[in-house]
C-alpha cells in the first residue's frame, strides 16, 4: 500500500497501541452477551426490530446538480449526483446510459482506523455493489451514450453504510431530475444466531462477521428495493446461514424498505415545495424589480419632454 | 464475449426454451453441462486444478507462502483470491481489459470463504501470533464460455482438496523472531480440510425462470443473475462415519446484471440454488476422492492440455 | 568462465541430458475453439498456451497501409515461478518479452498479404523452467499455423550455453532454468531454420568471441532438431483433420 508521506508514519511493524485497550480484547462471547441486556434492549437503547432514526435532506451542495445528506445517528453520509456528461474514452454506442458510482470513506470515519488516501478494497467494493443497485431504478435508456456520475461521501460510519449511501443516491438522483422508476430505499441486518439486528451499528456488525465457535449462523445482509414496483434491485449477503434464515431476514427488511419510502417521499415533496417556493419568490421579486424600473423609466421620460 | 453475436428472433427461441423447461442444447433448467476436471498438473504450485466446463477453461492453482498473522486474528492463517484474465480467452481482456471482471470474481470468492464455516483459517496457523500460511489462490481464465463464477468456485475447491502443505518440524525462538524449520520429505505434509468449503450456483433470470449454469448466448438473454454461495457437506470429502450434518448453509449471495426481481423469484431461485449445490458437491467429491485414490497408487502422468 | 560445472566428469549436463540433447517436446494444436488458432506446447517443465485471433480489421489508431499489424502479448500466470510473481503481465519483462515475440514473427508472418488488418497472438506461461522465450516463440508459431495464416517458414527459438569439459569448450543446447542460474552465457537465437534466416538473437553474460560461432552453430542446430519434431506433430495434426472430413464425404 502506498505510503502517505505527508504525516508522519509510525515505524512498519508497529501496532496501534488501540489493540491492548479493554474495548479491543473483549472476547466473542463477552461482546455477544455487551450487545443485548437481558431485556433485549440494544446497547443504544433501540429494540431488536428498530431501525435507527433517520435524518434526510436534499439540497447539501450547492455545485451540485442534486444532493442529498443522510444521516443514521453516528452514520452520516453525503451523496451529490452530476449532469449526465458524455461517457469519456469509449469507442462504442452505448445504447443505455450509465451511472457511474465513487463511494469515499472521510478519513476521520471510522473509529478503528485511519483511512488512506487511494481507494481501497472496501471502497470499490461499496462503489460496484452502489451502481448495482442504482442501475435497475434509473431509466437508463433517456441518456444513452452518456453518463451519470454519483458520488458518496461516508462523514462517519457506524454500520449500515451501504444502505445509508443507497438511501442518499436515492434522494439525490430524484433531485437531480434524473428520471428514475421508482423511490429507492435500502436496508441492512445483522444476524448473530436467532437474534436478527436491524439496521445495525459498527459494533453489532463487527459482531456479525466474527466467526463464531459453534455452527450458528451469523452474517449480513443488505437489500434495497424498489417498493412500489415490488422489485429488489440489489441483495447481498456475507457470512454463513440457512434458508429459513435468509427468508426471514428478508420479509423483516422487505417491511423496513417499505417503511422508509413515505419518508423518502415527504423528503422529495418537500424539496419539491421549496423548489416551487424559491421559484415564486424569484418570481415576485423579478417583478418588483422590473415595476421599479419601469417607474425610474417614465420618471427619465418625463424628465426628457420638459428639457 | 467475444463475437457473440445473436439475433432478437435467436434470443426469442432461447427465452421460449427456458419457459419450457428445454434448453437449446437438450439440458433441463437444473442441468449442468459436462465438465473436465484434472487435479496436480502445475508443478510450480502446491495445489492446482483443471476444469473445464463446455467452453469455458480455468486454471487453479494454490501457493503457500508464510507470513505473519493479523494482530486482530492471531489465531488464523490467511487466503486470497487472484484472478487473472488472460487475452487467450477474448482480446478484450488484453492489458488490464479484464481486471474489472476479475475484481469482481476475487470479492465474491473471498466473501464467500470469509466464515468459518466455509472455510476453517484455523488450519493454516502455524505459530499463534507469530506465523501462520498464507494461501494464494490464482484463478487464471482460459476461455469463457458462460458461468465463469461455478466454474471458478469448483476448479478452486479442488485446488484446495489437492494442496499439500508441508508439516513443520521445529519451531525455534530467537529472540523475538521465530525461525521454523519445514520438513524436507515430500510426502511429509498435510493435507487441508476443504468439506465445507463453498461452491457458488449461479441462476441466470430468463423470462420468468431461473436456469442454472447459462452458457454464453443464454447469459446475453438475460438482465439479472443470481449468485448464491452454499457450503459443501464435509461427509461426502471423508471416509470418516458419523460426522455431524453440516453445510448447506449460504456463505454469500449477490446479485449480478442491471436488471431486478421479485421477491418470490429470489426466494425460488436460492431454494433452487441449495438443490443445484448439493448435488455439484456430490459429484465434485466423488471425482476428487476417486483421482486422489488413482494417484495414491502410481502418479499417473498428467493430461494437461494435451488430450 | 562460469564457477559450477555444468558438466559432469560423465560429460552429462545437471538434468542428466547430454550436451546436444533437446528436452522432451509435446505439444497439440487446437486447444481452444474460440480462438482462430491455438496450440499448447511443453518443453521439459517449461509449458505455454498460444492463442491466435485474426486477421481481423485493425483499430484505426493502429492500422497500416500497406501491411499488417501484428500484435503480442506475453504473459505469466502468477504461479508459474518458483517464487509467485505479483502481477501476470505489465512489467518490464514481459513487455520486452512481447516485443522479442513481435519482432521474431514478424520476420516469418506474410504480412503484405492483409493490409489495414490486425492479427492478435497472446502467449500465457503456464510454468517457466528455463527457455520461456524459446517455448513462446514455437508455440505461436504452431498457433500461427493452426489459424491458416500463411508464413514464410517455421520460426523456431533455442538456447545455447557453452560449459567447459577437460579444458575444452563444450556448447549445450536448450538450456534450463538451473543452468540459467548457474551463471553461464545464455545465447537465445529465433530463426527460420529451413531459410537459414535469423529473426533474432539475444545473448546474456560474457562470451569470447573465438566461442560464438560454436555455441551459435550448436543453438541452430537446435532449431533445426525442434523444426523436424513440429513439422512431424503438425503434420499428424493435418492428417487427423483430413481423414475425419474424408469420412463425412464418403457417400
Amino acid at each position: 500500500m502506498p505510503l502517505d508521506y505527508r504525516r508522519f508514519n509510525g515505524p512498519e511493524d508497529s501496532v496501534s497501541y488501540k489493540r491492548f485497550t479493554k474495548g479491543y480484547l473483549k472476547s466473542y462471547d463477552e461482546l455477544y452477551k455487551e450487545s443485548l441486556d437481558d431485556k433485549g434492549v440494544r446497547k443504544d437503547g433501540r429494540a431488536l426490530s428498530e431501525a435507527r432514526s433517520l435524518f434526510a435532506r436534499t439540497d447539501m451542495v450547492s455545485q451540485a446538480k442534486g444532493s442529498s445528506y443522510v444521516e443514521l445517528r453516528k452514520t452520516k453520509v453525503v451523496c451529490s449526483v452530476f449532469d449526465p456528461r458524455e461517457i469519456p474514452h469509449q469507442n462504442e454506442f452505448s445504447q443505455l446510459g450509465q451511472i457511474f458510482c465513487e463511494v469515499k470513506f472521510a478519513p476521520f470515519s471510522c473509529p478503528r482506523r485511519r483511512r488512506p488516501h487511494v481507494p481501497d478494497a472496501e471502497e470499490k467494493a461499496l462503489s460496484v455493489a452502489l451502481r448495482k443497485a442504482l442501475e435497475p431504478t434509473v431509466c437508463r435508456h433517456m441518456f444513452p451514450n452518456y453518463q451519470v456520475d454519483v458520488f458518496i461521501y461516508i462523514l462517519e460510519n457506524d454500520g449500515s453504510c451501504l444502505s445509508a449511501a443507497i438511501n442518499a443516491a436515492g434522494l439525490a438522483l430524484a433531485d437531480a431530475a434524473v428520471p428514475m422508476y421508482d423511490v429507492i430505499t435500502s436496508c441492512t441486518v445483522a444476524i448473530v444466531g436467532e437474534k436478527m439486528f436491524v439496521d445495525p451499528t459498527e459494533a453489532e456488525e463487527n459482531l456479525a462477521t466474527i466467526s463464531p465457535s459453534t455452527p450458528i449462523n451469523h452474517g449480513i445482509i443488505t437489500l434495497s428495493m424498489l417498493s412500489e414496483l415490488k422489485q429488489i434491485s440489489d441483495f447481498t449477503q456475507v457470512g454463513s446461514m440457512d434458508v429459513e434464515c435468509v427468508v426471514k431476514a428478508m420479509d423483516i427488511l422487505d417491511k423496513e424498505c417499505a417503511r422508509l419510502v413515505p419518508l423518502m417521499q415527504k423528503v422529495l415533496v418537500a424539496n419539491v415545495l421549496k423548489c416551487f417556493e424559491t421559484r415564486k419568490r424569484l418570481e415576485e421579486e423579478a417583478n418588483e424589480k422590473e415595476q421599479l424600473l419601469n417607474a425610474k423609466m417614465d420618471e427619465w421620460k418625463k424628465l426628457l419632454k420638459f428639457t | 464475449m467475444a463475437g457473440l453475436l445473436l439475433s432478437q428472433s435467436e434470443k426469442l427461441f432461447i427465452v421460449h426454451g427456458v419457459q419450457d423447461d428445454y434448453r437449446s442444447d437438450g439440458r433441463s433448467n437444473l442441468d449442468y453441462r459436462p465438465m473436465e476436471l484434472e487435479t496436480d498438473l502445475v508443478d510450480t504450485a502446491t495445489g492446482s486444478a483443471r476444469l473445464r466446463l463446455a467452453n469455458t477453461d480455468l486454471l487453479v492453482a494454490v501457493k503457500t507462502e508464510i507470513d505473519v498473522p493479523s494482530p486482530d486474528k492471531p489465531d488464523l492463517g490467511k487466503i486470497e483470491f487472484n484472478v487473472d484474465c488472460s487475452a487467450n480467452a477474448t482480446p478484450q481482456f488484453e492489458g488490464r481489459g479484464g481486471d474489472q471482471l476479475a475484481v469482481g470474481i476475487a470479492n465474491l470468492m473471498q466473501a464467500a470463504y470469509q466464515s468459518s464455516q466455509a472455510f476453517n483459517l484455523k488450519q493454516l496457523c502455524i505459530f499463534e501470533g507469530k506465523q501462520c500460511w498464507k494461501l494464494f489462490v490464482d484463478i487464471l481464465i482460459l476461455e469463457c464460455g458462460g458461468n465463469l463464477c461455478d466454474a471458478v468456485s469448483l476448479a478452486v475447491k479442488a485446488a484446495l482438496f489437492n494442496t499439500r502443505i508441508p508439516c513443520v518440524k521445529a519451531i525455534l525462538m530467537d529472540g523475538g523472531d521465530v525461525d521454523l524449520q519445514l520438513s524436507d520429505d515430500p510426502f511429509d505434509n498435510k493435507l487441508l480440510d476443504v468439506g465445507t468449503a463453498p461452491l457458488l450456483v449461479t441462476l441466470c433470470k430468463i423470462g420468468d425462470k431461473c436456469v442454472v449454469d447459462p452458457s454464453a448466448e443464454e447469459e446475453s438473454c438475460s438482465v439479472v443473475s443470481l449468485i448464491v454461495g452454499i457450503t459443501g457437506t464435509p461427509s461426502c470429502y471423508s471416509d470418516q462415519e458419523n460426522l455431524a450434518e453440516v453445510g448447506g448453509k449460504f456463505s454469500t449471495i449477490d446479485m449480478n446484471g442491471p436488471g431486478s426481481v421479485a421477491p418470490k423469484t429470489l426466494k425460488d431461485a436460492i431454494n433452487q440454488g441449495i438443490v443445484a449445490a448439493k448435488l455439484l458437491d456430490k459429484a465434485l467429491a466423488k471425482a476428487l476422492i476417486n483421482e486422489r485414490k488413482e494417484n495414491i497408487r502410481t502418479k499417473k502422468s498428467s493430461y494437461g492440455f494435451l488430450k | 568462465m562460469p564457477g559450477p560445472d555444468l558438466l559432469s566428469s560423465q560429460g552429462l549436463r545437471l538434468d542428466g541430458r547430454r550436451p546436444n540433447e533437446l528436452r522432451r517436446i509435446q505439444c497439440k494444436l487446437g486447444v481452444f475453439t474460440q480462438p482462430d488458432g491455438s496450440a499448447y506446447l511443453e518443453q521439459g517443465n517449461t509449458k505455454v498456451l498460444a492463442a491466435v485471433y485474426g486477421p481481423h480489421q485493425a483499430a484505426k489508431s493502429k492500422s497500416l497501409q500497406d501491411s499488417v499489424v501484428v500484435n503480442c502479448q506475453y504473459s505469466m500466470a502468477t504461479f508459474s515461478t518458483g517464487e509467485r510473481k505479483n502481477r501476470p503481465r505489465g512489467d518490464r519483462k514481459s513487455q520486452e518479452m512481447s516485443m522479442h515475440l513481435r519482432q521474431a514473427l514478424m520476420a516469418a508472418i506474410k504480412t503484405e498479404l492483409y493490409p489495414r488488418s490486425q492479427i492478435d497472438i497472446y502467449v500465457e506461461v503456464l510454468q517457466a523452467d528455463g527457455g520461456a522465450y524459446c517455448t513462446s516463440v514455437n508455440a505461436a508459431t504452431l498457433a500461427l499455423i493452426d489459424a491458416g495464416i500463411p508464413i514464410k517458414a517455421y520460426v523456431i527459438a533455442c538456447t545455447a550455453s557453452l560449459a567447459w569439459k577437460d579444458g575444452e569448450p563444450e556448447p549445450l543446447v536448450d538450456v534450463s532454468h538451473v543452468e540459467e542460474a548457474a551463471g553461464g552465457v545464455v545465447l537465445t537465437v529465433a530463426s527460420m531454420p529451413s531459410t537459414g534466416a535469423i529473426g533474432l538473437i539475444e545473448m546474456s553474460h560474457r562470451l569470447h568471441m573465438d566461442y560464438f560461432d560454436t555455441v551459435l552453430s550448436r543453438a541452430m542446430q537446435g532449431c533445426k532438431d525442434i523444426e523436424v519434431i513440429l513439422d512431424k506433430v503438425v503434420r499428424e495434426h493435418l492428417a487427423e483433420g483430413w481423414t475425419k472430413s474424408d469420412d463425412a464425404i464418403t457417400i
